[in-house]
């Protein structure tokens, strides 16, 4: 009898199959079953060792990039402590420079202010125009001129060597900034094995990034100023600029 | 003369207080954002804000409008100053009504001279 196949299973296979099981033939009831799914099976399997090579790949590929969990457990976050000792670091620098840029303010403009007063009876002196009276008083006058500059000279010295002291940080931020660049350079790197290990060309996504409308539209300071025409050089292109547009 | 420094760091806040001191103006106050400085101008008596543009909370350029948009604080003189030096944003600030506009970094001079500008302009 022969009828034709539609199906994955022939009316033929399916009665052999329950004659084999009922008189008991348990294996070649199996052997039976098994070649009627070998068709669906082989195609099956080919499928699924494909997958498992594949999983088997990528797994392994992760494994070598184990360091990009590292990079994330630890260094990404010691990074950001990093970023903020710079931050920490510059603005003690910057508040330690203007104390004593505040502190030597009126200390100069005190200076500035005894030399003024002093200064008429001087001229007077100089042109043999001082009276006696007048001269006695300009001696006091210069005395505590004296005096006092020599006090706040020392003083303004110390200042200023705070202010000298106050630009180590230069060099402590530059070490930490540095470190930070070497692992943004190995988190790129980690990332485009990634990209390679998934067979994405890392190529293909570096189209140029250049910041839209929006929230990009804030960019803060312009490092890359060269090559741009979308920025202003200096002043002088914002008061172009600005001229240009009636100011 | 009451003036009003929009800045979020206090060091760059410092720095503007002192240029302005230097160049004569004495009463000047603080605010981290846009959205401390509106209630502190909307209160009264300013008569200059010198602003950042890039700010958390609300930026500078939002503050502008907003004073721009205020009747009773439409008269005052805006200075930005900022690092935000793409000619788009320069734009967009003009038109919202800017006063003055300086990148950052700026020399006391720049700023002296926008400022004279600015007070000439309104004189």
């Amino acid at each position: 009898m022969s009828i034709p196949m539609t199906g994955r299973i022939s009316l033929e296979q399916a009665k052999s199959l329950v004659e084999l099981l009922e008189s008991d033939q348990q294996e070649t009831a199996d052997a039976l079953f098994a070649e009627i799914q070998n068709p669906i099976n082989s195609e099956l399997f080919a499928e699924i060792g494909k997958l498992t090579r594949q999983l088997h790949d990528s797994l392994t590929n992760f494994h070598v990039n184990s360091r990009l969990n590292d990079l994330t457990m630890t260094d990404i976050p010691d990074a950001k402590e990093r970023l903020n000792y710079v931050i920490t670091r510059t603005e003690e620098a910057a508040n330690k420079t203007m104390d004593a840029v505040e502190a030597i303010f009126p200390v100069v403009d005190t200076m500035a202010e005894q030399v003024k007063s002093v200064n008429p009876s001087w001229t007077k002196l100089m042109n043999n125009d001082l009276e006696v009276k007048e001269f006695k008083s300009l001696c006091l006058d210069i005395d505590i001129l004296l005096k006092n500059t020599g006090k706040e000279t020392r003083h303004i010295h110390d200042l200023m060597t705070d202010v000298l002291m106050a630009q180590d940080f230069q060099d402590l931020t530059g070490q930490v900034i540095r470190k930070v660049i070497e692992l943004v350079i190995e988190v790129e790197e980690s990332l485009i094995n990634m990209l390679t290990a998934f067979g994405i060309s890392a190529e293909s996504t570096q189209e140029k990034a250049l910041p839209k409308e929006g929230k990009s539209l804030l960019e803060g300071p312009i490092v890359n100023r060269q090559g741009r025409d979308d920025v202003v050089a200096d002043q002088d292109d914002v008061d172009d600029l600005l001229s240009s547009l009636g100011f | 003369m009451k003036v009003l420094v929009v800045d979020d760091f206090s060091t760059m806040r410092r720095i503007v207080k002192n240029l302005l001191r230097d160049l004569g103006f004495t009463n000047i106050q603080e605010a981290d954002d846009g959205n401390t400085a509106l209630p502190m101008l909307q209160r009264g008596g300013f008569d200059f804000v010198v602003t950042d543009w890039n700010m958390p909370g609300m930026q500078g350029i939002d503050l502008l409008k907003a004073i721009r948009a205020d009747a009773n604080l439409s008269h005052i003189p805006v200075l930005l100053i900022t690092a935000e030096a793409k000619k788009q944003q320069i734009v967009m600030a003009a038109q919202a009504g800017v006063n003055g506009y300086i990148v950052k970094p700026f020399t006391a001079s720049t700023l002296k001279n926008k400022i004279d500008r600015i007070f000439e302009r309104l004189a």
